[in-house]
This record gives structure tokens, C-alpha cells and sequence, in this order.
């Protein structure tokens, strides 16, 4: 059963899913399927969690099975400690949607166990072009979830979304294309084994390009600015489930995405690059963060908001140092959790009030003060307080990059500020002030939805006090990738700058 | 004997078209049993191909007929595409005729003398045989394109096709002529031999010759410069006829391209550079002419374009001493799935005279007949190359060949095409997805083409990871 736990995770949400759509199910018995399936890919990525050793830094779990032999493409799978977090992530957080969102089409819940088999196949994918593949699969779904259930201008929002993404995945395609052809060229047989495409030595234009194949891929995902114009139109226009599958999940796919990909095989690109990169970041960071102080829709300011994050989480790859890059990961978990309860606690006001402008509401927190302490903890943690997910992650980003570029380190820690802001103005806005004739007939949360969300709160007060256990899984995996990177440069902790040396050790 | 089997697909087709002209001469013989002959005809004819792909390559008939045909590997998995499509698009042309009137029988004798035209087309090893193929297979596709002669537009389509194909003959034979002033033969044998001795560049003849016969086939190939009768034609042609001529059609020519430019590796390297921008602008002028259509059929038209393009990219990139055309047939056959299965649907969901054919007639579509919508979703994606269709893999290989000949601008630039592609292929599965349907599909009674439709779709992902050799 564990060595094909990963082909169980990732088959069994899929079958369901198109098993669904198929058979004549009324709503509530697709919802308890897929809240069934959904339990039993928790249990299954518990069940991993605690077997996965990561002392190595080695992928385990691995399986194995060739697909198109003649190219050397082949059904790979394992998890190391680059990709666990993020397969926790996307295993964990999905029996909630089904359990507060319940008067949903069947077919909604068919795309919910697609895109989520699909997102696992992604983050265990060892293979390109199985990654690739599984990447692709994984936006259908999305797609069909805009364009069906979402709010009255989903058309435009959904053509736009899918345009960006695939224009994306494409030029990473050719890119992957590329790597194939050079393994084969320089080693004389066929693979788009990761592990074996970063022995690749590349140099020259056509690498570059290569490299801007797949940054311009993930950058879109992630989203990184200037390729973030899709996200505020499609986090609205989407139906919250799907909105938090983006937000929580798909993005952190695409910071996966770099980390995996891009910085065992470019080093030397991306250390090149890596200043831009992170300038990029910063700059998401502060016009995300600054466009969300002027939303007057909760949702769409919360979209500013995941995209400013975002920004950050991805500013800890491109410092190409350890504490920055374990930051990201952690970072990874901690904004997943609690961007995710955001997006679904929102879902729930808007499901009841039937708007969405922060204007109309006022002193939610007085009737109903279960919602405002789980909102409150989630808010908490996404600005970075102490104690929560959110301060780990953020601090050794913070700390990373301040070694990797003491300017970058000033400019983004006190952008963290901004975050801090809208978040708290927020906060006043809908919970504090006087109640008014909407707010005023506010349910607060049932019984069955604060057990939903209790786990996952009391998850981020965990990980912000206890980082240990995970850091621990992650460091091992982490440490050999910048390793790999950092080949001049002996013990990583004690490097300032690492970039700058690796660039002139290899001038 | 072996002579016989290599050419026994072609007896299969030829005689078979024969014997369902001599059976319509008994007055009971009706319909629906022409069809389904018509059918088993290509069927029968597939696995008749089928068992002869598993014979060696050789020429027959080398010691008689001056070699004039020659098999391999690559003339023969052609020959079942060709086989493939032929039998699709009969399935498809059984629903057309039983909501259209017109005469079966002589539809489905084309259609095999076409397909007959067209094996014969892939194995050519000589000029002359190569012309009487491409006019077998053009002569039945002309009649088959103007087969409703009250219809103004069918008339039109066939007036056009046929000018302009003539002229492409004319130019074809002026080829020849030259060719054979440069080489003194229309063998392709001898002709490799002449340009070993003499070089390609260093005999104005040979040039001449084969720049006017390129000239030919780039037009039956639908490549830019000749690309604009495409839309019009495929439009005017009844829906079972045009989804036979962009995918029978296009891979006996792509076939005998590919074994044209064969003849030498000068011969390739002379025209590679043209080929890599005549890739280029037929990819781009495709996909710029199929974003302004509303109407699905001239949409499919110009996409054929596109993946012409495409299949030029895997032209440019031959290696002629590693050549196994694996990456072009693969393509062949994966657009050939997606492009039939669009054919197959639209010809029982089109109604009485193609009411159906523009971007809103399907809008809704998905609500009223869902399985429709996703089998014509699938193939449409396919085409889209979005993983893990057949399409996908398909782009995959030529990619990987402009990769590995050293084209990497020509990579890329493909890849900008299918990203603009994206556009009017998203643009069908929105309407059918996301609007409210208007029309209540009604269609014909049963007919075997919602069943074809799905075989196809199913082989769509079936075919998608068959090991092909770069």
C-alpha cells in the first residue's frame, strides 16, 4: 500500500471525479462522495507525513513505470521535503469546502476532486513531462469552475485566466522540450528525470530562453508581477471554493514549480537573474499591497492581498539561501492555511449577506464572535504575527533576504507593513463599528462549520509555535538543492551573498 | 508475390468501389446498405493495410515497372491513416445522407477511388506515377466537393478547387518535364543518383523542376502562399467530405512531400531555408484568418492551416539519413482523430442542410447533449495540444524535431502559434459550455456516428503515449 500511496492520492479523486459525471447523483450524495474521497486523501497524506523520514534530502515513496519509452519519458513519482508541505497543503484543505459549501451542482464537486488529484499528481511528479501534464490537467477544471458557477462576468474572467496559464505552461513546454534534447545530445539517451536533467550543463542564449520558458510559466501561476493582471479578475469572478483551491493551493504550485525545476537545472541563470527576480517580487509585494488598500470589494481586495504574498514567498527562492528558501517553504503551508480560511470564512458572509462590498457591513464580531476569532486568527497569521504559521515563514524570508541583499531584506520587511494595514482596516471595517440592518440578522457559525475550520486554526497557532517538526522534514531536501546551486561556496550559513560568489567563482 | 501484397490495400480500395457500383445495380440494394458496404469497405481495407505493415520495405514491381512504387515503414502506417480516415469519415457520411438527400452510392465509390489515389500517392517512386496518383485522388475529391450540384455554394467550392487545382496539376507536369530534362528519368532512384554525381545546385533543370513541383504539392497541402482556397472549399463541401480532405487529403500529400524532399539530402537543403519561413507564415495566416471566423467549418478550414504549419516545421526538420517520419505521422494521425471526431459529430448534430454550422447554433450545447459536447471538447483540445490527448503528444514530437535539427526559432515560434490557437479553440467549448442553450438539437434517427464519434474521442487518449521513434 505505501509504495503506490501517491498513485492512490492522485487516482483516486480523479476517478471519483469523472466517475460523478457520469452517474446520475443528486447534490448531497456528490457532496459525501467527494467529502468521503476527500477524508480518505487526508487520512492517506497523514499516513505519509508520519512514514516520511526526509533525513535524507532523498525523494521517497517513489514509483516508477515507463510512459513513452523511445523518449525516456516515464510515470514518476516521490515526495521529498521540498515537495511534502506542499502535498500536505493540498491534501489537507479539501474536506473543508465540502462541508461549508453544500447546496453546490454535482459538477462542481466532479471539477473539485479533478483539480485536486491533478495539484497532488503535480507536487509528486518527478518527471517533466509528467509534471507538465498533470500542470495542464489541473487547469481544466478551474476553468470549467469559473466559467459555470462563477459571478456575472465569469466569461471574460475565465477566457483570460486560461489564455494567460496555458500561454504560460506553453513556452515551459518548449523549454522542457529543450532540456530533453540536450540530455540526450550531452548524455546520448532520453530523460526528463529531474534528477538527472540537473547534472545538465547549460550555457548560451538558447538556456536563457529556456530559463525564461519556465520562469515566465510559474511567474503567471504564482502570480509574480508584471503577469498578475489575471488574478483580481478571476479570484472575484470565481465561486470561493474555487478562488481558495487558486489562492491556497495552485499558486504555491507554482513557487513548487521553481524551487523543483528551475533551480537545480539553471543555477547559473538564475543566479544571474536572481536580483531582478527578487526585485520583481518586492515590487508585487508593494503594488499588490498598496492596490488592496483601495478595494472597495472584500474579495477582490483579498485577491490584492494573496497577490502581495505571494510576492514575498517568492522573493525567498530567488535569495538562493537556505534560511530564505526553508522560509518559502514553510511560507508555503503557512499562507495556504491561512489565506485559505480567509477566502472561506468570506464565502460563508457572502453566501449570507449576498455582497460583497466591505461598505455594507459593520459589527459582524458582536454577532458572531466564533467567525471573528477564526478570522481573526487567520488575519493574524497571513500579516505575520508572532506565534502564528505566518512569522516563521516571513522572519527567515526576512532573514535570508537581508543576507542575499541588505536593500531587498529593508525594502521587503517594512512592506510587510502595507499587509498589516489593509488587513487590520479590514478587520475594523467588517467586524468592529456598528452593526446595520444586514449585519444586524448574521448567523454566526454552526456547529459542523466551526469544527470544519477549528482543525486548521489551531493548526496556524501550532506551526507558529512548534516550527520544528517541520522544519525538520523540510531542511535536509532543502539544503541539497542550494547545495547543488552553491557549488563554490562551502557551508552556506556562513556566505554572504551567496549569488555574487557563485558569479564569480564562475567568471 | 510480395509485389501483390504491397499493393493489395489498392486492389482492396479500387476493386471494392467497383463492386459497390455493381451492386447498386440490383434494384433492392438501398440506402442504408450502401452505406454500411461503403463502411465495411474501408474497413475491410484497413486490415488488409494493417497485415501488409507488417511486411518489410521494398519496391515491387522494380525489375518491370522501373520501380515505380516503393514501400517502408513510413508509406504504410500513411496508408492506414489514409484507411483510418476514409472508414471515419464513411460513418460520418452515413448520418450526412441520412438527413440530406443525394446519390449514396456514387458518394461512397469516390470516396474509395480517392482513397485508392491516395495509397497509391504515398508509395510513388516515380513522377509519372506520382501524377496519375495525385490526380486519381484529386478528379474523386473534386466530385465529391461539388456533390450537391443545385447548391450555389458547392458549385462555387468546386470552381474554385478545381482552377486552382489545375493549375497546381500544370505546374506539377511542367516539374516533371524539367526534371526529367536535369536527370534524363522520373525515377527517384535514378534521380538520387544524378544528384550524387552532379549536385542539386550546379543543374538549373533539376532546380526549376523540383521548385515547380513543390509548388504543387504546397498547394494541395494548403501551405502559405496557396492557403486561401482552403476556407472557401472546405466550407462549399458537404460536412463528411470536408473532414475526409483535411485529414485523408493532407497525409498522402504530407506523405509524398516528405518522400519527394527524400530524394536527397541536397535536395531538402535547398529548400529548407523557404520551408522555415513558408512554416512560419502558413501557421501565423492560419491562425489569423481562424480567430475572425463564426462559422465552424471554415474555423476547422483555417486551423487545418495551422497544423500544416506545423507539419511543414517536421518537413524542415527531416534528417534525410535518419529519417522515419515517426514525429509527422504521429501528428498526421492525432489531428486526423481530433479533426474526423469534429467531422463525425457535426454531421449528426448539423441537421437537415448544415443549419448548424456557426459558433452560437452550439451555444448551450453541453446542457441538451453533454456527451456530445464532450467528445467535440476533447477533440478540440487535442487540437489545442493540451496533454494528455493524442494532440499533445503530437505537438510534443514536432517540437522536439525542430529542437534537435537546430530550429529553435522555428520552436518557438510554433509554440507562439498554438498560444494564439488557444483563442478559437476555447472560443466553441465557452459557448457550449457556458451559455444557455437556444436550440433544442434534435437530430436524425440512429446512425452509427455518435458511436464513431466516441471511438474516436477514446482513441484520442488511447493513442496518446504509442511509442514513437524521433
Amino acid at each position: 500500500m505505501l509504495e503506490h500511496i501517491i498513485s492512490i492520492m492522485i487516482f483516486v479523486p480523479i476517478a471519483a471525479g469523472l466517475g460523478m459525471l457520469f452517474l446520475p447523483l443528486g447534490r448531497d450524495a456528490s457532496r459525501v462522495l467527494g467529502l468521503a474521497v476527500s477524508v480518505i486523501v487526508v487520512l492517506l497524506g497523514l499516513k505519509l507525513f508520519l512514514s516520511f523520514d526526509g533525513s535524507t534530502g532523498a525523494f521517497e515513496f517513489v514509483e516508477q513505470a515507463p510512459l513513452a519509452e523511445s523518449l525516456g519519458i516515464s510515470y514518476r513519482l516521490g515526495v521529498d521535503g521540498i515537495s511534502l508541505l506542499v502535498l500536505m497543503a493540498a491534501a489537507l484543505l479539501f474536506p473543508m469546502v465540502y462541508l461549508l459549501f453544500k447546496t453546490r451542482p454535482r459538477g462542481y464537486y466532479c471539477n473539485l476532486l479533478i483539480v485536486q488529484g491533478a495539484m497532488i499528481g503535480a507536487v509528486c511528479a518527478t518527471d517533466l513531462v509528467l509534471f507538465y501534464i498533470f500542470w495542464e490537467v489541473m487547469l481544466l477544471p478551474v476553468f470549467f469552475m469559473i466559467g459555470l458557477y462563477g459571478g456575472p462576468k465569469r466569461i471574460g474572467a475565465t477566457v483570460k485566466i486560461t489564455i494567460y496559464t496555458i500561454a504560460g505552461s506553453l513556452l515551459m513546454l518548449a523549454s522542457i522540450i529543450y532540456l530533453g534534447i540536450t540530455y540526450h545530445a550531452q548524455a546520448g539517451e532520453w530523460s526528463f528525470d529531474i534528477a538527472r536533467l540537473s547534472s545538465l550543463s547549460l550555457g548560451g542564449g538558447v538556456a536563457t530562453l529556456a530559463f525564461f520558458g519556465f520562469m515566465v510559466a510559474f511567474a503567471i501561476k504564482i502570480p509574480l508581477f508584471p503577469f498578475h493582471t489575471w488574478l483580481p479578475d478571476a479570484y472575484t469572478e470565481a465561486p470561493t471554493a474555487t478562488t481558495f483551491v487558486l489562492s491556497a493551493i495552485m499558486a504555491k504550485i507554482g513557487v513548487y514549480g521553481v524551487v523543483r525545476f528551475v533551480v537545480p537545472v539553471f543555477e547559473e541563470n538564475l543566479a544571474r537573474y536572481a536580483l531582478i527576480l527578487a526585485c520583481s517580487g518586492v515590487i508585487g509585494m508593494m503594488y499588490c499591497g498598496i492596490a488592496a488598500l483601495a478595494q472597495k470589494d472584500f474579495k477582490r481586495m483579498l485577491a490584492f492581498s494573496s497577490a502581495s504574498h505571494m510576492g514575498i514567498i517568492a522573493l525567498g527562492i530567488f535569495c538562493m539561501n537556505i534560511q530564505a528558501l526553508t522560509g518559502t517553504l514553510y511560507q508555503i503551508v503557512a499562507h495556504a492555511t491561512s489565506t485559505g480560511v480567509i477566502f472561506l470564512l468570506l464565502g460563508i458572509i457572502e453566501e449570507r449577506m449576498e455582497t460583497r462590498s466591505i461598505d455594507d457591513f459593520g459589527g459582524v464580531a458582536y454577532k458572531a464572535p466564533v467567525f471573528a476569532a477564526f478570522f481573526a486568527v487567520a488575519m493574524l497569521a497571513s500579516v505575520g504575527l508572532p506565534g502564528t504559521s505566518g512569522f516563521i515563514g516571513e522572519f527567515l524570508i526576512i532573514l535570508g533576504a537581508v543576507k542575499f541583499n541588505p536593500a531587498i531584506g529593508v525594502l521587503a520587511g517594512t512592506t510587510l507593513i502595507i499587509g498589516v494595514c489593509y488587513m487590520l482596516w479590514l478587520f475594523q471595517r467588517v467586524f468592529f463599528e456598528k452593526t446595520n440592518e444586514r449585519t444586524e440578522t448574521f448567523r454566526d457559525l454552526s456547529p459542523i462549520e466551526t469544527l470544519t475550520i477549528l482543525p486548521i486554526v489551531v493548526l496556524i497557532i501550532a506551526m507558529g509555535i512548534f516550527p520544528q517538526p517541520f522544519i525538520d522534514k523540510i531542511q535536509p531536501a532543502a539544503r541539497q538543492q542550494i547545495v547543488s546551486v552553491t557549488p563554490a561556496v562551502p557551508a552556506a550559513d556562513e556566505a554572504v551573498a551567496e549569488n555574487t560568489l557563485l558569479i564569480q567563482a564562475r567568471n | 508475390m510480395q509485389d501483390l501484397m504491397a499493393i493489395l490495400p489498392l486492389v482492396a480500395t479500387g476493386a471494392g468501389a467497383i463492386l459497390l457500383m455493381l451492386a447498386a445495380a440490383f434494384e433492392s440494394f438501398r440506402k442504408e446498405g450502401i452505406s454500411i458496404m461503403g463502411i465495411g469497405l474501408f474497413a475491410f481495407a484497413f486490415f488488409v493495410q494493417l497485415a501488409v505493415a507488417n511486411s518489410g520495405s521494398f519496391a515491387p514491381y522494380s525489375g518491370v515497372l522501373n520501380g515505380m512504387l516503393a514501400t517502408s515503414t513510413f508509406t504504410k502506417v500513411a496508408g492506414l491513416i489514409i484507411l483510418a480516415c476514409g472508414f471515419f469519415s464513411a460513418i460520418a457520411a452515413q448520418a450526412y445522407f441520412t438527413q440530406n438527400k443525394g446519390f449514396v452510392l456514387e458518394f461512397y465509390c469516390l470516396m474509395l477511388f480517392a482513397a485508392c489515389g491516395m495509397l497509391l500517392l504515398t508509395m510513388a517512386a516515380e513522377l509519372i506515377t506520382l501524377f496519375i496518383a495525385l490526380e486519381i485522388m484529386s478528379l474523386a475529391i473534386y466530385a465529391l466537393v461539388g456533390y450537391d450540384r443545385k447548391s450555389v455554394r458547392r458549385s462555387e467550392a468546386v470552381l474554385k478547387y478545381l482552377m486552382l487545382g489545375a493549375f497546381a496539376g500544370a505546374f506539377y507536369i511542367m516539374g516533371t518535364v524539367f526534371i526529367y530534362a536535369g536527370a534524363k528519368s522520373t525515377s527517384f532512384r535514378v534521380i538520387t543518383d544524378v544528384i550524387a554525381t552532379t549536385g542539386f545546385l550546379s543543374n538549373p533543370p533539376l532546380v526549376g523542376g523540383a521548385f515547380l513541383i513543390l509548388f504543387a504539392f504546397l498547394f494541395k497541402a494548403a501551405a502559405f502562399p496557396f492557403h486561401a482556397w482552403v476556407v472557401d472549399v472546405y466550407d462549399g463541401a458537404p460536412l463528411p467530405v470536408t473532414g475526409f480532405m483535411a485529414t485523408a487529403v493532407k497525409t498522402a500529400v504530407f506523405a509524398v512531400l516528405a518522400n519527394f524532399l527524400m530524394i536527397s539530402s541536397d535536395l531538402q537543403a535547398a529548400w529548407v531555408d523557404y520551408l522555415f519561413y513558408i512554416a512560419v507564415f502558413t501557421m501565423f495566416a492560419g491562425n489569423l484568418i481562424a480567430i475572425a471566423q463564426n462559422n465552424l467549418k471554415r474555423m476547422l478550414a483555417a486551423s487545418g492551416i495551422v497544423h500544416s504549419g506545423y507539419l511543414i516545421i517536421a518537413l524542415v526538420a527531416i534528417q534525410a539519413k535518419t529519417f522515419t517520419g515517426g514525429a509527422m505521422l504521429f501528428y498526421l494521425a492525432a489531428y486526423a482523430l481530433a479533426t474526423l471526431g469534429i467531422f463525425a459529430a457535426l454531421s449528426y448534430l448539423a441537421g437537415e442542410e448544415e443549419r448548424r454550422v456557426s459558433f452560437d447554433d452550439f451555444k448551450g450545447l453541453a446542457r441538451v447533449r453533454p456527451y456530445s459536447a464532450a467528445c467535440i471538447s476533447i477533440f478540440l483540445l487535442s487540437m489545442a495540444g493540451i496533454p494528455p490527448t493524442a494532440g499533445f503528444m503530437g505537438k510534443f514530437y514536432i517540437i522536439a524535431s525542430a529542437f534537435q535539427a537546430g530550429h529553435v526559432s522555428l520552436a518557438i515560434l510554433g509554440i507562439v502559434s498554438s498560444i494564439l490557437s488557444m483563442w478559437y479553440y476555447l472560443r466553441l467549448i465557452v459557448l457550449m459550455y457556458f451559455r444557455e442553450p437556444e436550440d433544442r438539437f434534435e437530430v436524425a434517427e440512429m446512425t452509427l456516428a455518435p458511436l464513431g464519434t466516441i471511438i474516436l474521442a477514446i482513441c484520442v487518449f488511447a493513442i496518446s503515449f504509442y511509442p514513437v521513434v524521433l
